[in-house]
């Protein structure tokens, strides 16, 4: 029962971007086109929960005031394991992810949840925070990433959706769209929420 | 005091272990990446000049190139370099070929970090057709005069590589005796 609340939590109730407002750099990066968002969410997500299973699972060996530095070297750690390991067994992916498993380390999400939910909670709560986490962060890039590139270059995964008149707004894919489809999907979130 | 000590020794043993891990991971990886890499040059050398043997040779600056004699015929039939420098967040290197004229046949971006969506569109085919047949004096981009058309949002990583192919043609030019 708590394995689905803590799960299910971070995709609307506690979504990592639009209501925690974490990790917004690499959000605001990424979310050019539909597949960059989806392969950084999921390369993030991995991350994610393995970090949130080793932090829950050394709490009670970490002394509370060097918890942020080792937070850091275990996450920075990881990335560098999957890192190497992708890039050479499975190269094909790491094409598709490399860019964005560097941006991983200093995505604050992954220290955040560490912080907040993983250095006090079981592995097992862990493992579900991060599993809904990364699956909240995943979903909101992939509907910030939708809009700017329907609207920036007129196609969704790169297939073409849009009629072959219509003419893409730039700026939608530069960085102030990223601002903007931003500000207006956190707008639309709060408006649902009072209406509640 | 004591303390702190003993703060600073767990803190030194998590990062000891962990670059333990991270040194034995990179030994088991490191010869598969190295190894891969080299593989994929060579393929990507045969992709900008198909059917030819080629030689290694070497720049002023003791970096390599290669010299790209016909398999059937032996006669040159050009030259691959690859060129590099730093775009917009980091380098760009680009696989070239280029026949005995020292015009670009084929281009290949091989690797690069630029802006997801801007500048990482410099892998696309269409991007990079159109510098084939291109000399050193046609590496320059629309903004500045020349033919290349910059990609939308990411006119410095155009230039980057306009400039670090015409930089190395240079190199080839002076390599070759000044021809």
């Amino acid at each position: 029962m708590n394995f689905i609340k803590e799960l299910s939590k971070g995709i609307v109730k506690e979504n990592p971007i639009f209501v925690i407002v974490l990790g917004l750099c690499p959000t605001l990066a990424v979310t050019t086109s539909v597949d960059n968002g989806l392969g950084m969410g999921l390369a993030a997500t991995f991350v994610l929960i393995c970090s949130n299973i080793i932090i829950s699972l050394i709490k009670d060996i970490t002394p509370v005031k060097i918890r942020i530095p080792i937070y850091i070297v275990v996450i920075a750690a990881f990335v560098s394991i999957v890192d190497m390991a992708m890039a050479a067994y499975v190269p094909g992916l790491h094409k598709a992810l490399g860019l964005f498993i560097p941006l991983i380390v200093v995505n604050c999400i992954i220290l955040g949840r560490a912080e907040a939910f993983a250095s006090k909670n079981s592995m097992m709560d862990s493992l579900a925070d991060g599993i809904g986490m990364g699956l909240g962060f995943t979903l909101s890039l992939v509907i910030i990433a939708s809009i700017r590139e329907i609207l920036g270059n007129g196609t969704w995964l790169k297939i073409a959706v849009m009629p072959k008149t219509y003419e893409p707004m730039l700026v939608a894919i530069l960085a102030p769209g990223a601002f903007i489809t931003l500000g207006f999907l956190m707008a639309l979130m709060n408006m649902m929420k009072e209406k509640k | 005091m004591k303390y702190y000590i003993k703060l600073s020794l767990i803190l030194l043993v998590f990062c000891a272990v962990a670059s333990g891990i991270l040194a034995y991971v990179n030994s088991l990886t490191e010869p598969v990446i190295r190894d891969r890499k080299a593989k994929e040059e060579i393929a990507t050398r045969s992709e900008l000049i198909p059917e030819a043997d080629f030689t290694e040779a070497k720049f002023a600056d003791g970096s390599l190139y290669y010299i790209a004699t016909s398999t059937a015929t032996k006669d040159t039939l050009g030259y691959t370099f690859i060129a590099a420098q730093n775009g917009y967040s980091g380098k760009v290197q680009t696989m070239v070929g280029v026949d005995n004229n020292l015009q670009v046949i084929k281009i290949k971006v091989i690797d690069q970090s630029e802006t997801p969506g801007l500048g990482a569109n410099c892998t696309g085919d269409a991007f990079q057709a159109q510098f084939a047949g291109l000399g050193e004096a046609d590496m320059l981009v629309d903004k500045d005069g020349g033919k290349i058309k910059s990609l939308s949002g990411a006119t410095i990583t155009t230039r980057t590589i306009a400039n670090s192919i015409a930089a190395q043609i240079a190199a080839l030019k002076s390599a070759r005796g000044g021809r």
